[in-house]
This record gives C-alpha cells, sequence and structure tokens, in this order.
C-alpha cells in the first residue's frame, strides 16, 4: 500500500546528544486525517521539518506519496501543503502578490493562479483583504493567510503544525471548520498539537509522541472507548446524611462514595448494566434522586496516563 | 544527460522566479526608491564648487560612489538570508517545491541587479552633468573603464554582504557588519599598511579606487596635523580586478553553501 505520509526509524539528533526523534516510524493513509500529539518539545515540528524538507534527519527517512523528501525534495514537496509553527508573511506584500509569488513556485498558470487566490482567500474568510498589506493583519488573519497559500495549489497532503496557537476561540472554531472542509474534500492531513482535544475534535486517529518516541496510536474511536465511564453522578433532592451515605456505600456495586452538598460521585465497575443497577437499588433506597449521570474520564487524564507510558511502540 | 538538463532548466526558472520575487519586495519596501534617489541626487553635488576641469569634476563625484555601493549591498543584500530565518518567513518560503540554491541566487541576483542600477544611474547623471558643463567632447574617455570597475566592485560588496547574511542570524547585525567591515575595518586596514609602506592590494576597498584613479584622478589619504597628503600606492589595474573578482565568487560561494545548509 502507498501511503500518503511514511517514515522509517526517524531520528534527528542535536549535538552529540540530545535526540529530539528517537527512530519514529509513522504509516499515514490517503485521506486520513491523524493527529500528533506530544508535550512541548516530544519532536513533533521537528518531525513536520524533516516532512517538508527544512531540516534533513540524522537517519532513518521520510516518504511522502511514496517519494523521499531528502533525495526528492522537489517532487516531494509538490504535493504538499504545510503551516509550520507560527510563520511569519511579508508584512509589506499584499496576499495576492504573496500568493501569486506561490502559485508561479508551483507550476500554476496566471488564470489559475488568480481563481485559486480568489477561491482560497473565500475559504479562509479573507475576500475584502487580497489587495490590502498584510502588516494590518491579526494574529488569526495572518493564520488564515498561511492556511491560504498551504492549499493554493490543491495539495493532496496538507500538513499542520500546532494551526490553533495564540488564536482566540473563535479563530480556533474558524480553523476547526476549515480542517474539517479538507478532510471532507478527501485531503490527507496531519495535525500536530499539543492539546488532545483538539486533534480529537477533528482527526480520524492520533498518534502520541514524547521524548522523540511514539508511544501510542490509537483511533479517536479507540480512544473514547478506552475512555471508560466508571463514575456517575447523583444529584439528590435533600443533602444526604451520614446514614443515608453509609446506605449508598452498602450497594455492593460502588466502590467509593465521594459526597459533596446534595451531589455524589459514585465509582463502579463502569458497566453499563451495573449503572443501571446502581440507579434502581438507589431508587429502592428511598434517597430522592433528581438526576443520574456517568462521567467520563476526561481527555487530558487520557492524555496524562498515555504520556506516563513509557513503552514505545516503534 | 536529459534529466539534468531539465533539473538545470527548473533551478533557472526557480531562480529567475525568486530574483523578480525579491525585487517586489526592494520595490515595496522602497529600499529601491531611496537608493535610485540617492543615485540621482548625490551625483548632484559636485556642483557646489565647481573643478576645472571634466576629469576633476567626474573624479570628485566618483570618489562618493562606493559609500552608495556599500549602502546599496547592505540594504539589498544584508538581510538577504538571514531576513528570511529571521522572521520566520522561510517557513513559508522554503517547503515548497524549489531548490534552496536557486532561491538563494534569485535573491543574490536581485541585490545585484539593484546595485547595478544604482550604480548606473549615477554614471548616467554624472554624464550628463559632465557634458553639461564642459562639453560633450570632454566627458572622460575611461569613464566606462571607471563604470565597469564601479560595476565589479558592486559585485564584491553584494558577495561580502551575501556571506555576512548567511552567516549571521540577525538582519541588523549583517547589516551593521557590512558596513563596518566595507567602510571601517578594511579601510582602517588600508591605512594602517599605507602607512607602514606595504601595499594592501589584497583589501577590496583598496582595489575599489580604481573607480578613480582609471580616470587619471589620484586617491590621497590626508594624513597628520596639518593635512599632509599621504600617496604611495595606487591600485593595479589587473591586480585590482583580480582581487575584485575574487571577492565575489569567493564571497557568494561560501554564502551559498551557508545559506543552502542553515537551518532555524
Amino acid at each position: 500500500m502507498e501511503y500518503a505520509i511514511r517514515t522509517e526509524n526517524l531520528a534527528r539528533t542535536y549535538g552529540k546528544t540530545f535526540k529530539a526523534l528517537d527512530g519514529v516510524s509513522l504509516q499515514i493513509k490517503k485521506g486520513e486525517v491523524v493527529g500528533y500529539v506530544g508535550p512541548n518539545g516530544a519532536g513533533k515540528t521537528t518531525t513536520i521539518k524533516i516532512l517538508t524538507g527544512l531540516i534533513r534527519p540524522t537517519s532513518g527517512h521520510a516518504y511522502v506519496n511514496g517519494l523521499d523528501v531528502a533525495a526528492k525534495p522537489r517532487d516531494a514537496l509538490r504535493s504538499i501543503g504545510a503551516l509550520i509553527e507560527v510563520p511569519g508573511v511579508y508584512d509589506y506584500l499584499t496576499p495576492h502578490e504573496m500568493l501569486t509569488y506561490f502559485g508561479r513556485v508551483y507550476g500554476m498558470r496566471r488564470d489559475v493562479i488568480d481563481r485559486r487566490i480568489k477561491e482560497t482567500l473565500e475559504l479562509v474568510r479573507l475576500p475584502d483583504w487580497e489587495h490590502k498589506k498584510a502588516g494590518s493583519f491579526s494574529t488569526g488573519m495572518l493564520r488564515r493567510l498561511a492556511i491560504a497559500k498551504a492549499i493554493l495549489h490543491k495539495p493532496d497532503i496538507l500538513i499542520l503544525d500546532e494551526p490553533v496557537l495564540g488564536l482566540d476561540p473563535k479563530g480556533i472554531i474558524e480553523i476547526r471548520g476549515l480542517i474539517r472542509q479538507f478532510s471532507s474534500e478527501g485531503m490527507t492531513v496531519f495535525l500536530s498539537s499539543h492539546l488532545l482535544s483538539e486533534v480529537a475534535e477533528v482527526c480520524d486517529s492520533v498518534v502520541f509522541l514524547d521524548r522523540g518516541k511514539v508511544v501510542s496510536t490509537d483511533s479517536v474511536e479507540g480512544i473514547g472507548q478506552r475512555m471508560d465511564h466508571r463514575v456517575v453522578t447523583v444529584k439528590f433532592l435533600r443533602p444526604l446524611s451520614g446514614a443515608d451515605v453509609e446506605r449508598v456505600k452498602s450497594i455492593g456495586l460502588v466502590k467509593n462514595v465521594d459526597v459533596k452538598n446534595g451531589t455524589a460521585r459514585l465509582h463502579y465497575d463502569g458497566k453499563p448494566e451495573s449503572s443501571v443497577q446502581i440507579l434502581k437499588l438507589l431508587v429502592s433506597l428511598d434517597l430522592d434522586v433528581v438526576s443520574f449521570a456517568s462521567e467520563g474520564v476526561g481527555l487530558e487524564d487520557y492524555y496524562v496516563s498515555v504520556m506516563s507510558d513509557e513503552k514505545g511502540v516503534n | 544527460m536529459a534529466t539534468n538538463a531539465v533539473s538545470m532548466r527548473n533551478s533557472l526558472s526557480e531562480a529567475w522566479l525568486s530574483l523578480r520575487f525579491e525585487l517586489l519586495k526592494h520595490l515595496k519596501r522602497r529600499r529601491l526608491l531611496i537608493l535610485v534617489a540617492l543615485a540621482v541626487l548625490l551625483p548632484l553635488f559636485p556642483l557646489i564648487s565647481r573643478p576645472d576641469t571634466a576629469v576633476e569634476f567626474a573624479g570628485s563625484s566618483l570618489n562618493f560612489i562606493s559609500v552608495l555601493i556599500v549602502i546599496s549591498a547592505a540594504m539589498f543584500a544584508g538581510d538577504s538570508v538571514c531576513g528570511e530565518f529571521e522572521k520566520k518567513t522561510s517557513l513559508l518560503l522554503f517547503p515548497t517545491p524549489q531548490n534552496r540554491s536557486s532561491i538563494f541566487a534569485g535573491k543574490y541576483l536581485a541585490a545585484l541587479a539593484c546595485t547595478f542600477l544604482v550604480v548606473a544611474l549615477w554614471y548616467i547623471v554624472l554624464t550628463l552633468e559632465t557634458g553639461a558643463l564642459y562639453g560633450w567632447g570632454e566627458i572622460p574617455a575611461e569613464m566606462w573603464k571607471s563604470f565597469m570597475t564601479a560595476m565589479l566592485f558592486s559585485s564584491a560588496a553584494v558577495g561580502v554582504a551575501f556571506f555576512v547574511s548567511s552567516v549571521l542570524k540577525r538582519s541588523i547585525s549583517a547589516t551593521i557588519l557590512v558596513f563596518l567591515v566595507l567602510m571601517m575595518i578594511m579601510p582602517i586596514a588600508v591605512m594602517i599598511m599605507t602607512l607602514l609602506e606595504s601595499e594592501p592590494w589584497f583589501v577590496v576597498t583598496y582595489s575599489s579606487n580604481l573607480i578613480t584613479t582609471v580616470l587619471g584622478t589620484t586617491s590621497r589619504l590626508p594624513m597628520g596635523p596639518h593635512g599632509d597628503i599621504v600617496q604611495q600606492f595606487t591600485p593595479k589595474l589587473g591586480t585590482g580586478i583580480a582581487v575584485m573578482a575574487t571577492y565575489a565568487v569567493a564571497c557568494l560561494a561560501a554564502g551559498m553553501a551557508i545559506a543552502v545548509r542553515k537551518e532555524d
């Protein structure tokens, strides 16, 4: 199978000892939207810089559509659109001038360039800014302009490195919407972020990276299943007395109880049938239940649990 | 063979694109406009104290052209490499299907073209002035030699600026260092060597004196409490040309080698 992105034992060492990447192997199928998650300094940007030909690996190979990026950068980079970190823009140029240059770099015809500039600026909601100098743009607008540059030539593969970094909530929602749109158009998207919640919103699967090594790979669906619902939050009409708490604890399926005012968090084995049984028993104990809701493990908790596992799966 | 030819054609096409983009940037940043204005206005200053002969007039005007060449080299090439990394525009420019060597070749050529334009304008204004003031027949016959020497010094100065830009990380540091090297360090070295009665033939700013000496005027150093004139050496045409050409080629090659390997 030909992968959109594939790396083989990718390693990059800075100085004599610091390993930014330590044998990373990735396989990303065409049309997939894959999140690349890890804490700051995990090696995400280093991987992306190797994939986009900005730096060379110390060892290993990076392939884009089967082409070795280090050996054939010109051909490999033709099918990639990339937004890396927070790129600078030529603030004395207008989006039209800047995008015209990049259109020519990709060998596009003049009429196609003009049409694509209009289309992409429309897509990133900057159509009225085509002939205004980029120096007057806000952070969000600059990021959207950089995305417009990345998709100008209709790449097969879009690589986004922390695309929502420094954006306000509105900007984050806009970028998320764009990624969903690119995905629906069949683009392969490789999205790096230090926020699992961010990639879980838009990705099919997630690769976890820590200290230069892949520590886990999972589908977003699989992550959801692993985040077992092991706690139910129960709201009662009145605050529970000490005796009421003891009665709740006496329910065999309940492992532990945290009580605060009229709310109790009941820890159990996470099975749906156990949840149903607990509710029935609470009602049978004449405790006035107002609400009963299962509580999932937070994405952050899941992230921490994955990152603390140092086994590595390369 | 055919693959090499295609690769070469692609590289040339990329360098041409890069050159045009750089020229657009120089225009938009108004640097080109400022330097062009200086090239047109500065040759008018010798009009204040008009010398007796056309050769002296041309010589006194051209005494200043090397300063403008250095300014031009620093402005156009000083940030050509480090500016992309410093301002992170490298993250837009480099992950594209073009060789870095082509991008940097375009940048160097654009800086060179702008400096050549500035120099050419200076000579055009000077020629018109000389003709108008002293008669068209009085225009020094060696003016074209001076012009070619100025072009060669421009190549060397742009090469030095390109090399400095490749080595340093910050644009402002690179621009200042180019000024310091070409307008202070090298001239001081020339002065010291001259005082020590040793010809500084290998210093490019010494070779740039050919711009005026080929006209038949002399390059002089006022020294001492009474402004005594020290004039011991005049650069030889062949040696001067060789030195300037060597600086241009060596600095470009070294700068290019560093620039293509440079990482964030």
